[in-house]
């Protein structure tokens, strides 16, 4: 077992994401429902907490391979063509599908993963594409939208938490800030943890000047004379800001999260010796302990110069944290609950330039989606023999952020609403990959 | 009479896809080169209309090609060594060399070993007349200190046979003795290996040319300097030349007029003269005065230069890279 929290966790690990999901569920989406005499069994047999507890199960890691990796040298390979290169394609556990052999890790584990090899985002410049990847459809002058990250912390999340809901980690200066996490006009409630120079955040430690249990004092203090305050009086604002109180705490007591120093030699072997894999290890711990959507952003891809070597290193070290963590998922039983994706901004181009590198290419590249919600194995979408469009599938970041809320079991049709404006989640008219999904 | 000053172009040849190796028949016009269709081509470069004819057998890029005694010896990305009769073209053998990507091919001047370098990071000695693999040179990382692959890029060997040298991805340069496998010297060029450890997170460039002097005194190692943005190969190249025996570097040397790799390098048999060729987007060629270490003559080269193999005159380069095969000549 990791070392978190004890009143987290009961012991083993298939009960942790039942045993804390059950009951943070009762702790928010039905809140209403609960009576102090009810039964486990009682609140599982009404149908609408049943759903909700379900949804407010899951989570999402976004591994962000920021600059955009090469399809071709990833999850579309074309061997023996002349825009393929040299790497080879092989055999993945499932038949007929095959990767680059730079992946032979996750190509024994493909029968988790589904791959999505017709985008057409259009968009060729590193900022638009990440804008775009990480709102699902353009940005607007006039409003402020939310991303992906902010969007699943506001499905998921569970008023309780006392884990940060959305984690950014970017720690490469490239590309940091084109597709910043943003939650628009979800409010900072869903704003990202933002984690750049360290892996670990910053000011959240007690300070030495303050003993634990002056902290604590202070604490209950203060929630001796807010309760007095409170007596017959009902304002919203109150409730904030005791809510706020109560995540500061809580965020204060998740320090440990991040760090791994604790974690057995073998299980940090699991992800590689990389800052990518600590981060991806990290991410676990994270969504283990509840917090709804963990972004580990990987720069940077853009290899205009020299790609092969570029991804000869990316690659296989995204070979090597990506097929831990399903491991880890997996034998903790949280794969089925947990949807991890690869998302990038764009590909690279099929042809290769005189610097052996390939460029931005947004006509035709591939993304990936593994456990919660996904139908392992699945291929959906076609390239050309070179990889130069899209002959089956085309598809854009609407359809994209469409399948993911599917996979999750959130109504990507569902509406938030800016004053009187409804915004859906996707864009009206956009339809899930139904072929991707379990 | 060679005389870099008059360095000029006296033929291209263009080809699709990108030649990666060449040798030269000596005393001919005639060259073979590996391409990144799989094939080898061989062309008489200075007929009016050059017909290529090809040699398949490999399964990935073609990296090295070498004429040893009788054969013409190629290795690839797909870890095949093949010997060849250059005249029928037929297969003579194959031999699965390498667990990854051949780099370079290079036999002795007598023709009777080749060594192959590749990114499972040996040197490996062959027999040429019997196809045996006779020893390892073994001694570079696996991977980088930043816990990346590295990769073993290229090989020389001196004009008497006895040194081959090799260099990696990291900067680290080994001498061996061909003929018991004992490392016999070691140059270091860090500088041709840039990580970037805070903008990026990852690395470019690495050792990818080395060439002994006709005495076998002398080691050059060429590759690229310090790249600030290594999304492209944006430094100029660079050129270190060693006594290597005594470790003491003599020279460094700055294509200072064009950036890029340096691919390839050769001394002038008489000494006076190192010739490099690489490129990034575009190709150079550059010939240095070994007596000041200044440039005697600098071209842009119609393409990034990926090999050349200068004849035993020291009065043509056979060029070969993006698209292209070039014919330089050094005579007035």
């Amino acid at each position: 077992m990791p070392n978190l929290p004890h009143n987290e966790f009961c012991g083993s690990p298939e009960s942790v994401i039942t045993r804390r999901g059950f009951f943070g569920g009762v702790a928010t989406g039905a809140a209403g429902l609960t009576a102090a005499n009810m039964t486990l069994l009682d609140v599982l047999q009404e149908p609408a907490f049943a759903e909700e507890l379900k949804i407010r199960d899951k989570r999402v890691i976004l591994l962000w391979l920021a600059g955009g990796a090469s399809q071709l040298e990833t999850f579309d390979p074309k061997p023996g063509r002349p825009t393929g290169g040299p790497y080879r394609a092989i055999q993945t556990s499932v038949p007929g599908v095959q990767v680059s052999e730079l992946m032979p890790h996750l190509a024994q584990r493909l029968n988790h993963t589904a791959i999505i090899r017709s985008l057409n985002t259009h968009i060729g410049d590193h900022g638009g594409a990440a804008t775009v990847m990480h709102l699902g459809r353009r940005s607007e002058a006039a409003l402020k939208l939310p991303d992906l990250g902010a969007m699943i912390s506001k499905e998921l999340v569970r008023a309780d938490s006392k884990v940060p809901d959305y984690v950014n980690f970017y720690t490469a200066t490239e590309g940091r800030y084109s597709g910043v996490g943003t939650s628009g006009f979800l409010g900072s409630r869903h704003a990202p943890m933002f984690l750049t120079t360290e892996s670990k955040p910053e000011n959240l430690t007690r300070l030495e000047s303050v003993s634990a249990v002056d902290h604590q004092q202070r604490a209950d203090l203060r929630d001796l004379l807010s309760r007095r305050f409170a007596r017959g009086r009902q304002s919203a604002a109150l409730a904030s800001h005791n809510e706020a109180y109560a995540r500061v705490r809580g965020l204060m007591s998740s320090e440990k999260l991040f760090d791994i120093s604790d974690e057995p030699q073998s299980m940090r072997d699991k992800y590689g010796p990389t800052l990518f894999g600590e981060q991806a290890l990290v991410a676990r711990r994270l969504i283990e302990a509840g917090t709804p959507f963990v972004k580990v952003s990987r720069a940077w891809w853009d290899s205009h110069g020299q790609n092969f070597e570029t991804h000869l290193e990316l690659v296989s070290e995204l070979d090597v944290v990506m097929s831990g963590l399903v491991d880890d998922l997996q034998d903790r039983g949280l794969l089925d609950h947990t949807l991890v994706l690869t998302l990038s901004e764009f590909g690279r181009t099929p042809k290769i330039n005189p610097s052996l590198g390939r460029d931005h290419f947004p006509s035709a590249w591939s993304i990936s989606l593994t456990g919660c919600g996904i139908k392992g194995g699945a291929v959906y979408g076609k390239t050309d023999d070179d990889g130069q469009t899209v002959v089956d599938g085309e598809m854009g970041a609407a359809e994209v952020f469409a399948t993911i809320f599917s996979a999750l079991g959130i109504d990507h049709q569902k509406e938030y609403h800016v004053g009187s404006r409804p915004v859906p989640l996707t864009d009206p008219g956009t339809e899930a990959v139904a072929e991707v999904l379990a | 009479m060679n005389d870099p000053n008059y360095l000029k172009i006296t033929k291209q040849v263009e080809r699709s896809g990108i030649l990666f190796s060449v040798a030269q028949q000596p005393e001919t016009t005639r060259v073979f080169t590996g391409a990144s269709d799989s094939k080898i081509y061989a062309f008489d470069v200075m007929a009016e209309k050059p017909e290529p004819v090809e040699y398949v057998g490999h399964e990935s890029y073609v990296t090295g090609v070498v004429l040893a005694g009788k054969y013409l010896v190629s290795g690839g990305y797909d870890g095949r060594l093949i010997w060849w009769d250059p005249e029928t073209r037929q297969q003579v053998r194959s031999i699965h060399a390498h667990e990854k990507w051949i780099r370079a091919v290079q036999a002795t001047p007598d023709g009777r070993f080749v060594v192959s370098v590749a990114d499972d990071m040996l040197g490996r000695v062959w027999d040429v007349e019997n196809g045996t693999h006779l020893r390892d040179l073994q001694g570079h990382a696996a991977r980088t200190p930043y816990h990346f692959p590295s990769m073993l890029y290229t090989c020389a060997i001196s004009a008497d046979g006895r040194y081959v040298a090799t260099g990696d991805r990291v900067g680290h340069n080994v001498v061996w003795d061909l003929h018991n496998g004992e490392q016999v010297g070691a140059v270091e060029t860090p500088i041709m290996h840039t990580w970037d450890p805070k903008q990026r997170i990852h690395s470019i460039g690495g050792v990818r040319s080395l060439a002994f002097s006709s005495d076998a005194r002398l080691l050059a190692v060429g590759g690229i300097g310090t790249i600030g943005n290594i999304d492209h190969l944006d430094a100029f190249g660079r050129i270190e030349i060693f006594d290597w025996q005594k470790g003491e570097r003599i020279f460094e040397l700055v294509v200072d007029t064009h950036k890029g790799l340096v691919e390839r390098m050769a001394f002038d048999p008489t000494g006076k003269w190192l010739v490099a060729a690489g490129g990034c987007h575009t190709g150079f060629i550059a010939i240095f005065d070994l007596a000041t270490g200044e440039i005697i003559k600098h071209e842009k080269a119609p393409m990034h230069v990926h090999d050349f193999v200068l004849n035993s005159t020291a009065d043509t380069i056979y060029a070969v890279g993006h698209g292209q095969l070039v014919v330089w000549s050094v005579t007035a």
